[in-house]
């Protein structure tokens, strides 16, 4: 089974961005081909015409050097085109089995027994009577990858699959995708990761601002090479120097805390135990769902704790808000840029008033002091190099580097003494996470201390000074980040243990 | 002794009758709002569907015609609701609430005519029966056809929602509507479905108000009863059978408070006319406290407006 598709002078424009701008490419079976760029680079739109979601400007696409159309969802069904989109494609109220058979002509009885063929030979362990949402993300993958081989599939296109998975995860991705391509499926590899190009594809085709820059076969490639044509200039890479603060003094002191929730989707905290030092970083790095957005509340004050198991700078905060948090000097970038950290809606420097309306230099006598707010909102803006100057752009109309550096900036401008973040680089472009980066080292060489709960664990080995995973709720042992590596991490992440 | 118990019978009847209407706007709801549209129309619609009943009934003199009509005005009524919120894109909280002022001023114009004219016998089935058998008989029997189509409809929605191929596509729909368009499921068209069978099932309700239970137009009769039935749905968190149950126990305080008051005990009647909202809320609460069949019932895109990416 030979397939090649072709894509041919395509051209997608969005109102103010050449989303597509004559990108040509060509793919064959049994290679597995990543397709690499930063956001915005325009490497979802392209898949995004491939899958028959968005229509081309311009443009053709050929399979087997025939010409088709791909005007919907079902005409990349009909080509035997599958996708596994990044945010995922899924109905989580209803079942894994309902999921999948809602797209099929099969009758139920025939597709369980082609789904149970499936589960054997991939070695996928799926429970396909519960509901979607009980499944952890790399799970979830899996589901919308057996939906797609359940058409037999010429061609398979994953976006970004790896943002949401595990070490573990990633590398079970990769034998199968690796087996895919055996088989004859061609592969379309979409990604930001450039670790991932080397180690999984054959050729790389790199993109930037909607254009292809550069295709060439990964042998020849190494990660300077592709992060160099990726971000269009020079990257230094940063390298923190993990420090031995023994006699520092305790800033932070959590002690056998425990929370347990209502919530059936919520993870419980057992026997909560930590301590951060002045101007040390502490990673908390973790599969995501094992307690991370639970703990993340704790520190922030969303979740009140009862009793005396939190001590701040020699306070009990247990029982304070947010704001009361902020005033004892504390600071939050929550992991949800858009729906936790700042309002969408609202423009710049309203979000920026938001976390501090309490200062009664932009609020006097109940009225808003625009003037002052805007003033500090700029200050912000230009010290923390977010890629506008104008205060009144609303915040939605930010791309996610530039809006996580004015949280940050909003958090740090009042110079706090613990700042708490979670997942600060999330789906961030590789020049964003090099600043995002670059702004945390630099706190704690100020002295100031930040705990970093990451599901990046490059990210977690280049910044914290200590590490330590979270897993069903229980934090592992502190270690020094010198004495880690990666492997004993994803071990620690899976629920084993190390000695 | 005998007596006594018939009496019952008969008392059970009555609320079976005066449930049927929420039950109908209720079940059509909920199928509207599997799909992810919220319309607040239910008021509207349902008293749309009255007046065109009654009109045709008193105009062809035909029952028939008169039921099909009251369910075809309340399909075409919540079709401009569709188009608002469908194809304009329009906020569905706004469009129902206009959908209901329209349809009681439209209601009350067209039914300026029609005020004081008698309505006509509606055929009741096994009728027989209902006398011969003490009890059973006025329980199950001597009721429209409409009453039964009513009680049979929340385990057909149940059935249809859970074990069907559209059922699962209208569950999918109301779940994600963009996953849904990448599936390649045309969201449009299921919802302008869901509309219409929703507008349809509000339009017979309205009709069996109209033609059945006070065989008459009144302005303004059905009284408030599409908001119940909206209540009902949410209450009942989305299952058909708790809402036949909720409406059970609405119609049933409904019919015991007004025996209350006709004794004359000495409680307030404003308590009295408030019991069977208090109730019904603290028994479909009571009932539906678990959190995971909420979660996994609720159509997570309800109210929201979908469009697809060009």
């Amino acid at each position: 089974m030979n397939t090649k598709l072709k894509v041919s002078e395509i051209s997608k424009i969005y109102p103010g961005c050449m989303a597509n701008d004559k990108v040509s490419l060509e793919f064959r079976s049994g290679k597995i081909y990543a397709l690499l760029g930063e956001n915005g680079a325009g490497k979802s739109t392209l898949v995004k015409i491939l899958s028959g979601v968005v229509k081309p400007d311009e443009g053709e696409v050929f399979l087997n050097d025939e010409s088709i159309k791909l005007n919907s969802p079902l005409d990349a069904k009909k080509n035997n085109i599958g996708m596994v989109f990044q945010h995922f494609n899924l109905f989580e109220t209803l079942s894994v089995f309902e999921n999948l058979s809602i797209d099929s002509d099969k009758k139920d009885e025939d597709l369980r027994v082609l789904v149970n063929d499936i589960l054997k030979k991939y070695n996928f362990q799926i429970d396909l009577d519960i509901p979607v949402l009980n499944l952890s993300a790399g799970q979830k993958q899996k589901v919308e990858i057996i939906r797609c081989l359940i058409r037999n599939p010429k061609i398979l296109i994953m976006d970004e699959p790896t943002s949401v998975l595990t070490e573990q995860e990633t590398d079970d991705l990769f034998i199968s995708l690796k087996q895919f391509s055996k088989e004859g499926i061609l592969i379309i590899y979409i990604t930001h990761k450039l670790k991932e190009v080397l180690s999984l594809c054959d050729e790389v085709a790199v993109m930037r601002k909607g254009k292809v820059v550069s295709v060439s076969n990964t042998i020849d490639e190494k990660i300077e090479s592709l992060a160099n044509k990726m971000v269009g200039e020079n990257l230094n890479t940063i390298k923190k120097k993990i420090n031995n603060f023994k006699n520092n003094e305790e800033i932070l002191k959590i002690s056998n805390l425990n929370f347990k929730s209502d919530d059936p989707y919520e993870t419980n905290l057992n026997n909560l135990t930590l301590s951060l030092k002045q101007g040390e970083c502490l990673g908390i790095a973790g599969i995501s769902g094992n307690g991370q957005n639970e703990l993340f509340q704790i520190l922030s004050g969303e979740i009140i704790t009862e009793g005396t198991s939190i001590m701040f700078r020699n306070k009990e905060i247990g029982k304070l808000n947010p704001r009361e948090r902020r005033e004892y000097l504390m600071a939050f970038s929550p992991e949800d840029r858009i729906s936790q950290a700042a309002v969408p809606e609202l423009k710049i420097y309203e979000n920026v008033a938001l976390n501090n309306f309490k200062s009664s230099n932009f609020f006097e006598k109940g009225l808003v002091n625009e003037k002052k707010i805007k003033e500090h909102s700029k200050k912000i803006l230009s010290n923390f190099s977010v890629n506008t100057d104008n205060v009144e752009l609303k915040s939605q109309f930010l791309s996610g580097g530039n809006l996580q550096k004015l949280i940050i900036g909003r958090e740090l401008i009042t110079s706090p003494e613990l700042l708490v973040c979670f997942n600060p680089t999330w789906g961030l472009d590789v020049g964003a996470i090099n600043y995002i980066h670059e702004t945390l080292i630099q706190i704690n060489e100020q002295g100031k201390s930040s705990i970093l709960i990451s599901t990046d664990n490059d990210e977690l080995l280049k910044l914290s000074d200590r590490i330590c995973v979270i897993y069903k709720g229980k934090l592992s042992k502190i270690m020094n980040a010198d004495t880690v590596t990666a492997e004993k991490l994803g071990i620690l992440m899976g629920g084993g243990s190390i000695d | 002794m005998s007596f006594d118990l018939n009496f019952i019978g008969i008392l059970i009847g009555a609320i079976m009758a005066s449930s049927v209407p929420l039950i109908l706007a209720a079940s059509g709801e909920l199928i509207t709002e599997r799909s992810g549209v919220l319309n607040l129309g239910v008021e509207g619609m349902m008293i749309i569907g009255a007046i065109s009943g009654f009109a045709l009934m008193v105009v062809t003199d035909n029952l028939f015609f008169a039921v099909v009509g009251s369910m075809l005005s309340g399909l075409i009524i919540s079709l401009i609701f569709g188009l608002l919120t469908q194809s304009l894109l329009t906020n569905h909280v706004a469009t129902g609430l206009a959908l209901t002022i329209f349809g009681i001023g439209m209601s009350a114009m067209i039914g300026k005519n029609f005020v004081g004219i008698p309505g006509k016998e509606f055929p009741l089935l096994f009728v027989n029966l209902k006398e011969s058998i003490p009890f059973l008989g006025p329980v199950f029997f001597g009721h429209s056809i409409i009453l039964y189509f009513a009680f049979g409809l929340p385990f057909l929605t149940n059935y249809f929602l859970k074990k069907t191929k559209t059922g699962l596509i209208i569950r999918a729909v109301g779940d994600s509507p963009t996953s849904a368009s990448n599936q390649g499921i045309n969201v449009t068209l299921v919802r302008y479905s869901c509309i219409l069978y929703g507008g349809a099932m509000c339009g017979l309700a309205g009709a069996y108000l109209s033609l059945i239970y006070t065989p008459q137009w009144i302005e303004n009769m059905t009284g408030g009863r599409g908001w119940i039935a909206l209540a009902l749905v949410v209450f009942a968190t989305w299952s058909p059978i708790k809402v036949l149950i909720g409406a059970l126990i609405f119609g049933g305080i409904t019919i015991l408070q007004l025996h209350m008051q006709a004794v004359g005990l000495r409680i307030p009647v404003q308590l009295l006319s408030a019991l069977p909202y208090i109730m019904t809320i603290i028994v479909l609460v009571v009932i539906s406290r678990d959190s995971r069949k909420i979660k996994l019932n609720t159509p997570t895109s309800l109210g929201q407006i979908f469009y697809k990416e060009k």
